[in-house]
């Protein structure tokens, strides 16, 4: 029966009732009658059946089994291993036995709970137990392997959710890399004026944060700049950042700004002004940039462009231009990393009917934002896109590009919120009328009802439906040099025409355009939506399946303010529980290579997926790097002449498994031909 | 009418969670297939299979995470290039290549794999027992 | 053929000189013909170069570059040979740093007795004799053409007189392993003859040949029972082509498609569901 001489075990077997849920349909004492008698010649020197094994009686049967009976492998047939699998590894370790030397078959999920006939329900459990029983005895006792963790971590994009992470990381005592890729760390939220619900004042919450990260002894910031590459594995990653030249000599540039002031050459900045500001070639992104340094913009200044200008080195009081500034590489060792790399809003021009970039009074949230920070383009006045005009009407439209399936098909969470945000600073800045287009509400935060509730107080319009079109064609004489709105309004049951001056389009969230790209670089995946995925949905919302990475905010998913913070905040607790532990324990259950065998061909090499498997030049043979290697079994998968194999699936163990549940079938069958 | 022997290599992160997915709903479906848990479905050589077939197995499944799901990101690519050549070479010989499946279940498909087993043991109990062509 | 030999023969004279040694056939002693190693030190041996009948060179190549990693070699080779060295130093099984391959384009006479697809060199800078069109080996046409049963007959019978002299392996230029999967009792029954139906041994040797096999023919020119073995080799040739554009020894760093990833596309020609 096995592959190759079975190794003399003592195999105790334990058959759960689970209460009625496997003994309602398997004939539980059956089945652990059978397994002493007919695996008997396999190793079983013991098989019982009991109510609850999982219990703390069931669990000490096992362990009292163990050191009794000098059981050497234990197979409990019960629900999936992986609810507890960890449980009974936990017993036998408590009872002197090595917990890959336990093997859990699951009659519950698998059987029971699937298979109508009991006959053949209990049959199958006897097929699963002789295929377990088949596999344990080649088991082989694994010992974890254990890695320092480096203390250093890498907190990559300096939105809020990076800066928050990282501050926390920083004031442990730990050192932090805060890469962020534009000239100033604050991402989305520096460009607000107010914050929903309780419409804070968004820099003044913000700015402190921002000052401590760029000022804390244990942050490195470095902003216009990327991670080239990352190597290694938790506890020991080795990055490359490449910062890119600002054209500005950090040490002597005190950000006085006169080179700004001085600079001839105006540019549209379509990253934070969204598009809607301008700003210099050379320029901070806003007055309260951290850093203060500012950087020049290499494709659009003049003299990069023409070969002459150098306005803002000839009046820099420092002499802190430097044209002939390089690129600089840095290496930097990190233990974990987080990344908190935001959000892209929708592009709103993909949906032609509402007339973006077209119709010039038609703007985006990101632009109103702009328009209503005192600090932005327009001063903070609302005003059309003449830029002197006070719009008496505006329509607010949710759900741009969001629950469409044309578009993106889920809910961005946060736009419903946000336009209410936009109704009341219209009413408070214009006092106009404002109709909001919504399909569903979603206001289920924390006082986020309540807030709906006082800009319904405040006598915003609200209709129910979704827009069909945004024109500027008049039909009626009132509706003469309007936009006009068309809509069902599913409550009324009509279709409307809403003419109004201004429209604002929510647009939903979206992942990073170059998600993908940074999803490989760090070795995570993406949701068909381009989001990090997570380790968990519900347990564990900041892990991700690559150990030692962690994702948190936005680029998690749509999220606001307050949940992007605690999860910056989360993901640096995980980090620190890591970091307190010192070090890490990684999968047992790795390649190994039998050098003697090994031809030293390179197709594992090839073939694994984290690049694990080294060639030893000298010796013309591959090597697995334990601490890389994620127990896939790719390789081993690949070898042709077998010289891989892969600690706890080993071939041994799988056909051994196999032939188990063969044997026991075709016995079925020798029973009923007879 | 015989009732099929079949072997089901899962992998453990989709296909198996998929597997007790359909339990944790009381999906009922031929009890045939007998699973074994594997890493990845990448941890499937060609030679598992063929030892499969020549203990008797009238049809071997081999079920992993969708492409671009699995566990280990491209294990999957692996199987994904090796089964179809595996099918072929069955083909080749002479044996119903049909008699090795392999598809892509994920944790939450409970009512795929639910089906796939079904479907699965149907199209194999419509072909003789593997021992015939083993005669 | 005379042709070919003397011009072969000018060209192994003019390297001659630069090399530690050009390995070519040789009409030894009793007219057998073998890879030999010719060297500067005896240009008269030329005398006695031959064309054929073929020989796995590719082996002769890694024996004496595994004794002598360093050494400065040509070897003449045909089109399936160059593809054989091409898989092995792929396989890591050499480096061709210091190696000249000199190619040797078989004649019409020689593509019909092997029914070689492709019976010339791409690699190689110096070559010798004119490039001839492959041709398809018909007995893959014929296995296709078979139903089912009777392919299941017809590889029955051709294996039921299979000697398991594994010298289909053992010829086999990709058949490089230490150890071999074919002698492990878990992949291969061990001492059953006839083998048992289906036959493990060839299947799993089959897949071991997937994207390998370059199609020189030797394992079935040595088998002393006269089986094709290797046309399910060729036609999983062509399907490997088909799905994943791979072709054993053609393209120098490209890497065999099993080991990869999914390419754009591919998945689409694996015939797998979605
Ligand atoms: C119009 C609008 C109004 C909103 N108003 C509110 C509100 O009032 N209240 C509220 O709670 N929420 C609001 N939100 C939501 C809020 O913007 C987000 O919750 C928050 O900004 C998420 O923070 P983050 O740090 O995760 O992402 P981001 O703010 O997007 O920051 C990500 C940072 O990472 C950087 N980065 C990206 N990729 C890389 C890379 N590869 N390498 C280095 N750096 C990188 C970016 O440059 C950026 O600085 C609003 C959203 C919109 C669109
Ligand atoms: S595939 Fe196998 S033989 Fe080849 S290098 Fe890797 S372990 Fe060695
Ligand atoms: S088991 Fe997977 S991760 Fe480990 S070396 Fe093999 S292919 Fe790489
Ligand atoms: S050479 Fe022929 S007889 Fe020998 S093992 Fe190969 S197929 Fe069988
Ligand atoms: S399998 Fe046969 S034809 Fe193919 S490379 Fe090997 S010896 Fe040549
Ligand atoms: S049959 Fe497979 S294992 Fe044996 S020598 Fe050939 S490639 Fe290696
Ligand atoms: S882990 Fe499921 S296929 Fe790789």
């Amino acid at each position: 029966m096995s592959p190759t001489k079975r190794p003399k075990e003592r195999i105790g077997v334990y058959v759960c009732h689970c209460g009625s849920n496997i003994a309602g349909v398997v004939d539980v004492a059956e089945v652990s009658a059978w397994a002493g008698k007919e695996l008997e010649q396999d190793g079983v020197v013991v098989a019982r059946d009991y109510k609850f094994m999982c219990s703390s009686l069931g669990q000490e049967l096992i362990e009292r089994d163990i050191k009794e009976k000098g059981l050497t492998r234990v197979v409990v047939a019960a629900c999936s291993p992986h609810l507890h699998e960890p449980t009974f590894r936990a017993a036998c370790a408590r009872a002197g036995v090595n917990p890959y030397l336990f093997e859990m078959t699951n009659i519950r999920e698998q059987d029971s709970w699937v298979t109508t006939d009991k006959i053949e329900a209990t049959k199958k459990a006897k097929a699963l137990i002789a295929a377990a029983v088949g596999r344990v005895a080649y088991q082989k006792p694994l010992e974890s392997l254990y890695v320092p963790i480096d203390p250093n971590v890498l907190v990559v994009g300096g939105g809020v959710t990076g800066i928050q992470a990282a501050l926390e990381i920083a004031n442990s005592g730990q050192h932090v890399y805060l890469v962020e890729r534009e000239p100033s760390i604050g991402g989305h939220m520096a460009q607000f004026d107010k914050t929903f619900p309780t419409l804070d004042c968004s820099a003044c919450i913000l700015t402190p944060k921002m000052f401590d990260a760029g000022n804390h002894k244990n942050i490195t910031l470095l902003t216009w700049s990327e991670v080239e590459k990352v190597e290694g594995y938790i506890g020991n990653f080795t990055v490359t950042i490449r910062k890119r030249a600002r054209y500005i000599d950090e040490s002597l540039c005190t950000g006085c700004g006169v080179c700004w002031e001085k600079c001839p050459k105006k540019v549209v900045d379509p990253v934070f002004e969204a598009g809607l500001g301008y700003r210099k070639a050379v320029y901070v992104p806003f007055p309260q940039a951290v850093p203060k340094y500012p950087v020049i913009d290499r494709e659009n200044c003049t003299y990069y462009l023409k070969g002459t200008c150098k306005a803002c080195e000839k009046f820099c009081p420092t002499g802190a231009i430097k044209f002939d500034q390089q690129d600089e590489i840095l290496t930097v060792k990190v233990g974990n990393i987080i990344l908190a790399t935001g959000y892209d809003l929708f592009d709103a021009r993909k949906i032609p009917n509402y007339g973006y970039g077209r119709l010039p009074n038609v703007f985006t949230s990101l632009e109103f934002e702009r328009m209503t920070n005192a600090a932005g383009p327009t001063l903070g006045k609302v005003v059309l896109r003449d830029g002197v005009t006070q719009p008496k009407s505006v329509a607010i439209i949710h759900c741009v590009g969001s629950r469409d399936k044309n578009y993106n098909n889920y809910c961005s969470g946060i736009c419903c919120m946000q336009s209410l945000k936009f109704a009341h600073l219209v009413k408070e800045k214009t006092g106009g009328e404002v109709y909001q287009f919504y399909i569903d509400m979603r206001t289920p935060g924390k006082t986020y009802d309540e807030f709906y509730q006082r800009i319904i107080q405040e006598g915003a319009n609200m209709i129910r439906g979704k827009v069909a079109e945004i024109t500027d064609t008049a039909r009626h004489p009132s509706e003469e040099g309007k936009l006009i709105v068309q809509v069902e309004d599913t409550l009324v049951g009509k279709q409307r025409r809403i003419p109004v001056d201004m429209v604002v389009l929510s647009a939903g969230l979206e992942a990073r355009a170059d998600a993908k790209e940074v999803a490989q670089k760090f070795g995570i995946s993406c949701s068909a939506d381009d989001w990090f995925i997570e380790r968990h949905p519900k347990l564990d919302p900041v892990a991700t399946m690559t150990d030692g990475v962690f994702v948190a905010g936005a680029c998690q998913g749509p999220k606001d303010i307050p949940a992007s913070v605690a999860q910056g905040a989360a993901a640096a607790a995980r980090v620190l529980s890591i970091i307190g532990q010192g070090e890490i324990e990684i999968e047992a259950a790795t390649a190994i290579v039998d050098e003697a065998t090994c031809v030293g061909c390179k197709e594992c090499i090839a073939s694994c997926p984290y690049q694990a498997i080294q060639y030893l030049e000298d010796k013309g043979k591959a090597y697995v790097q334990e601490a890389l290697c994620k127990g896939c079994g790719t390789c081993v998968g690949t070898c042709l002449p077998k010289s891989i194999s892969l600690k706890h699936f080993t071939d041994e163990q799988i056909v051994a498994e196999m032939i188990g549940a063969m044997q026991t079938m075709k016995s079925f069958e020798t029973v009923e031909a007879a | 009418m015989y009732e099929p022997k079949i072997i089901g290599f899962l992998c453990n992160w989709c296909s198996y969670r998929g597997a007790d997915t359909a339990g944790m709903a009381r999906m009922k479906y031929p009890p045939n297939v007998k699973i074994i848990r594997v890493p990845c479905s990448g941890r499937i050589s060609p030679e598992l299979v063929l030892r499969t077939f020549r203990e008797g197995a009238d049809g071997v499944m081999v079920l992993g995470c969708h492409i671009g799901d699995c566990h280990y990101s491209t294990g999957n690519h692996r199987t994904a290039k090796r089964m179809p050549v595996l099918k072929k070479l069955l083909e080749y010989s002479g044996i119903e290549s049909e008699r090795l499946y392999i598809n892509w279940v994920s944790a939450a498909e409970g009512e795929k794999f639910a089906t796939v087993i079904k479907d699965f043991t149907e199209q194999i109990s419509a072909l003789p027992p593997f021992v015939e062509t083993m005669k | 053929m005379s042709d070919r030999l003397s011009s072969l023969r000018e060209t192994i004279e003019k390297i001659l000189p630069d090399v530690d040694g050009v390995i070519a056939l040789r009409t030894g002693p009793g007219g057998i013909v073998a890879p030999y190693l010719f060297s500067k030190e005896h240009p008269g041996e030329l005398a006695e170069l031959a064309l054929w009948p073929k020989e796995p060179v590719p082996d002769t190549l890694k024996i004496i570059l595994r004794a002598h990693p360093d050494a400065k070699l040509a070897i003449v080779c045909r089109g399936c040979e160059e593809r054989g060295i091409v898989e092995m130093f792929k396989h890591a099984q050499f480096s061709l740093e210091n190696v000249t391959l000199i190619g040797l384009q078989c004649d019409q006479q020689e593509v019909e007795s092997c029914q070689c697809f492709k019976p010339f060199t791409v690699h190689a800078k110096l070559t010798v004799g004119q490039p001839v069109e492959g041709v398809r080996d018909p007995l893959m046409a014929k296995v296709m053409a078979m139903s089912q049963p009777e392919k299941l007959a017809f590889w029955k019978e051709e294996f039921s007189h299979c000697i398991k002299c594994y010298g289909c392996r053992n010829i086999c230029p990709q058949c490089f392993c230490n150890i071999c999967a074919l002698e492990d009792e878990k992949w291969v029954e061990t001492g059953r003859l006839p083998m048992p139906n289906p036959s493990m041994y060839h299947m799993v040797r089959a897949m071991h040949m997937t994207a390998k096999c370059v199609g020189c023919h030797e394992c079935e020119e040595t088998c002393p029972a006269d089986i094709p073995m290797a046309v399910q080799f060729r036609l999983i040739a062509r399907d490997v082509k088909e799905m994943f554009n791979y072709e054993p020894g053609a393209v120098m760093d490209q890497k065999p498609p099993q080991l990869l990833v999914l390419e754009e596309g591919e998945y689409e020609n694996t015939g797998l569901p979605h």
